[in-house]
């Protein structure tokens, strides 16, 4: 019997879809969910904020989508093995918090040479940490070849309150009951103007956005 | 007898569709009342115990209750998100093919009125004919789907629109002019000079082209917004328009447009070849494919170019969205792109090597085929591999990692920008051996002619690969920026053989003629199969898209609180668009009856014909008994 035509059009459209999802199906499974907050103790021990902080750079902070452990060869961004190690003496004058934290908010303040001045910086939409969350990644970085020391009261350059170029404040947590809201952090007044170079033009926008608003919020108090 | 009592049975399954249809549409709407009645229900505060209080306080507070706008409501089954999802991919789908169709229409219009080919002017004619239907729908999903939006994302809808509102009007306007030259360029065709009729179907393009603009500009925006407060207040709505991707993305789907419509106009041809049943409508088909499959594979080529643009403007609009495309929840993605663009390049260049046997005195080409073939199987399996690869505990160990400690090499983007780059070469290639079968250069320089030609493309495929290699060795900044020269020095191959080879050929002999009809079935099927995967990878790319800004409303500024904030898994996502390809190939099936009715005879024609040929005799006593 010959088959019409139409038939294997069909069957051919049918197959070929069906074939495209099979591969759908092969690739891995992953669904990511939105982040959020997280729940951080005031009497939260170090190992807990390790335990943390290593959840936080595999998901919302999406550090580990650029960044590996332990590779070597041709890498986009710094291998973090040996970051804790590393950390105390990158730069002259910073302790490994310090310098940690200006990675983490001002990631262009100081560029590793051979990569490029690309991270945004962690503390602003879209990734959005909070200073408690970025203390938490910390000092899961410290085990990456040291040994963690920091606690939920330590104090760094960009959240003791002093002046620091390029230091953004912490997102609050949006406010309840508000379904569709700007994702905008509320500002602590206390950030210079400098946009990091290396953030994309659309963040640097962002962030200057930010940054004037936070200067109107001082002006208005 | 037969056909009367068939007539009857058709009118009556008519009367029963509609019905069943009008039921369906009521108990849907229905449905979904009730479904946001429930929700409302549910989300309303626990009422006083006692069922006469408790229903006397719930009319009190209806009767003093404020207007609230919701932020979200829920479609029922399959959520909302995969409602506009499916309904914004078929309204792109159909409204793509609108856009392309005219492209190709006043271009092969164009030459048939330079040549006097009138086989041209009847091409450009049959393409147009798919216009009309293919409009109608697209202006229903178009309308479908911004009453979806309505309806399931009140809030958000209502920021995009007062973002984008001055551009509204604008886009009205020019939607009525796109419906004015659209039928005047259809029911005018031989009714007007053929310049004022070329005027139509410029008009057609600029309007057409002007709406992709301006619709462009609002799905964009949502990706790299621009022109805002951080608090979304609007600062300049020409900003808003004219934020990172806007242009990016215009270019790349004006080129990809025509790539689809091609791909369909083509599948179109190959559905028509194989219903035919004379030697010169197959003639005509086979022609037609070609021409079709030619217009898209042409549009094709250029295309990863204009996507290496969009990708690099997602990376300077922010890093992070550029990182999350490339290098995390999307990254297999690209896996599986690379499969359809792989599977795109072998069919396309399997079509052109069958088309070869229509051409006599083709042999002497053919050889270079199995090179050419080779070339491409590795360039594909170069691509397909990814970087790191699934794999059990015990043979993670065994790796040293999740990459493979050979193939891995192959996974990063040296590897895979050398291997699309090649890939096009070798596809230019394949075009350019087809473009010669059948004819001999008759020029006297035509050996240095030919001598150049081969050293570009020699010179070029080297270049290529040793860049490939040497990003290897280098550091990732002056990695990164590697794959421009690739990029343009296959672009200058490509411009330059095509220079060279139209005045190698100018004024070429003839070795044989192109027998046009005379090409194997299943090229026919290959031509279907290519329509299919573009549509899949558009559906694919459309998802990547708009998924990209992942629990994001406007990326960075608005947040998505639904319950649907989160990216699905590639598997999802795959059924989600392999469900809508099919639903557009019904539809465009339907599309193509439709136009087909317009080459059947009349009813009253039909009939007689019938009678002349002795057929209808049994339907005329057969009506006549009936009355009796």
């Amino acid at each position: 019997m010959r088959v019409p035509h139409i038939v294997r059009i069909g069957a051919l459209v049918i197959a070929t879809t069906g074939f495209y999802t099979y591969v759908g199906q092969m690739v891995p499974q992953k669904e990511v969910q939105a982040p959020k907050e997280t729940a951080l103790g005031a009497g939260m021990s170090t190992a807990d904020m390790v335990k943390i902080g290593r959840e936080i750079m595999e998901g919302k902070g999406i550090c580990l989508t650029c960044h590996t452990i332990g590779k070597s060869g041709a890498l986009r961004f710094p291998d973090l093995a040996g970051i804790g190690e590393r950390a105390k003496t990158r730069e002259a004058g910073l302790s490994d918090v310090d310098y940690l934290a200006q990675s983490l908010y001002e990631p262009t303040a100081f560029v590793v040479p051979g990569f490029p001045p690309a991270m945004p910086p962690v503390n602003q939409p879209p990734i959005g940490l909070t200073d408690q969350e970025i203390l938490c990644v910390i000092a899961a970085l410290q085990t990456l070849g040291g040994t963690p020391t920091v606690t939920l009261e330590t104090k760094h350059k960009y959240n003791s309150g002093a002046a620091a170029p390029g230091a953004a404040p912490a997102p609050a947590a949006p406010p309840k009951g508000s379904q569709l809201m700007p994702a905008v952090p509320k500002l602590v007044p206390l950030v210079a103007h400098h946009v990091p170079a290396g953030m994309g033009e659309g963040e640097a926008r962002l962030a200057a956005a930010h940054l004037a608003e936070a200067r109107q919020g001082e002006g208005g108090r | 007898m037969n056909a009367l009592i068939g007539r009857r049975l058709l009118v009556l399954l008519g009367v029963i569709a509609a019905l069943v249809l009008l039921t369906g549409l009521g108990r849907t709407a229905s449905a979904m009342s009730e479904f946001q009645e429930a929700q409302a229900a549910a989300a309303a505060p626990a009422g006083q115990a006692g069922a006469k209080p408790e229903a006397e306080n719930q009319a009190k507070q209806n009767a003093d209750k404020p207007y609230e706008e919701v932020a979200y409501r829920t479609f029922p089954v399959v959520g909302s998100r995969v409602a506009i999802w499916s309904v914004a991919q078929l309204h792109l789908l159909f409204a793509a093919f609108v856009l392309a169709v005219p492209i190709f229409a006043f271009i092969v219009e164009l030459i048939g009125y330079k040549t006097g080919d009138v086989r041209y002017d009847r091409l450009a004619h049959e393409f147009t004919k798919l216009l009309s239907v293919s409009f109608s729908l697209t202006a229903t999903f178009g309308a479908f789907l911004t009453f979806m939006l309505i309806a399931l994302y009140p809030k958000f809808t209502n920021y995009l629109m007062s973002v984008f509102s001055p551009t509204f009007l604008p886009y009205v306007i020019l939607f009525f002019f796109e419906a004015f030259f659209l039928y005047t360029y259809y029911y005018g065709w031989g009714k007007f000079h053929p310049l004022v009729h070329l005027g139509l179907g410029l008009g057609l393009n600029i309007v057409g082209t002007a709406i992709m603009f301006i619709a462009n500009a609002w799905l964009t925006f949502m990706t790299s917004p621009n022109g805002i407060s951080s608090k979304g207040a609007v600062l300049s709505v020409w900003d808003a328009v004219h934020n990172y991707t806007w242009m990016p993305i215009n270019v790349h789907r004006v080129i990809a447009n025509v790539a689809f419509g091609g791909s369909v106009a083509a599948a179109y041809a190959a559905f028509k070849f194989l219903q035919s049943d004379n030697d010169e409508d197959r003639a005509h088909y086979d022609w037609m494919g070609y021409i079709g499959n030619f217009v898209a594979i042409s549009a094709f080529l250029p295309l990863p170019f204009a996507g290496y643009w969009l990708a690099k403007e997602i990376y300077a609009f922010s890093q992070t969205l550029g990182l999350t495309m490339m290098g995390g929840a999307f990254s297999w993605l690209f896996i599986i792109q690379a499969v359809l663009i792989g599977n795109l390049f072998l069919a396309a260049n399997y079509y052109l090597w069958l088309g070869m046997g229509r051409v006599e005195g083709a042999n002497p080409l053919q050889k270079f085929i199995k090179y050419l073939l080779i070339g491409i199987a590795l360039c594909f399996i170069v691509w397909a591999t990814p970087r790191s690869i699934i794999a059990t505990v015990s043979e993670i160990r065994a790796m040293g990692g999740s990459s493979h400690p050979i193939l891995g090499y192959l996974g990063v983007m040296s590897a895979k920008n050398t291997a699309v780059n090649i890939l096009i070469l070798t596809t230019f290639m394949s075009f350019l051996l087809y473009r010669r079968t059948g004819k001999t250069a008759t020029v006297a320089w035509a050996k240095k002619g030919h001598a150049a030609q081969l050293a570009i493309f020699a010179t070029v495929a080297i270049f290529v690969i040793f860049l490939g290699v040497y990003g290897y060795f280098v550091e990732a900044t002056v990695r990164i920026g590697l794959s421009v020269p690739q990029v343009l020095s296959v672009l200058f191959a490509m411009i330059a053989i095509t220079a060279i080879d139209v005045f190698l050929f100018r004024g070429a002999s003839r070795t044989g003629e192109v027998r046009w009809g005379r090409i194997p079935v299943i090229s026919q099927y290959v031509l279907i199969f290519i329509a299919v995967t573009f549509t899949w990878l558009m559906g694919l790319m459309g998802y990547v898209r708009s998924g990209l800004r992942q629990h994001w409303h406007v990326y960075g500024v608005i947040r998505d609180q639904s319950v649907d904030a989160f990216t699905p898994t590639l598997g999802f996502a795959t059924k989600v668009v392999s469900v809508t390809v099919l639903l557009f190939f019904l539809l465009i099936g339907l599309v193509f009856w439709i136009s087909s009715l317009h080459d059947r005879p009349d009813f009253g024609k039909k009939d007689r014909t019938r009678e002349d040929s002795g057929e209808g005799a049994t339907g005329v006593h057969g009506a006549h008994s009936a009355h009796t």
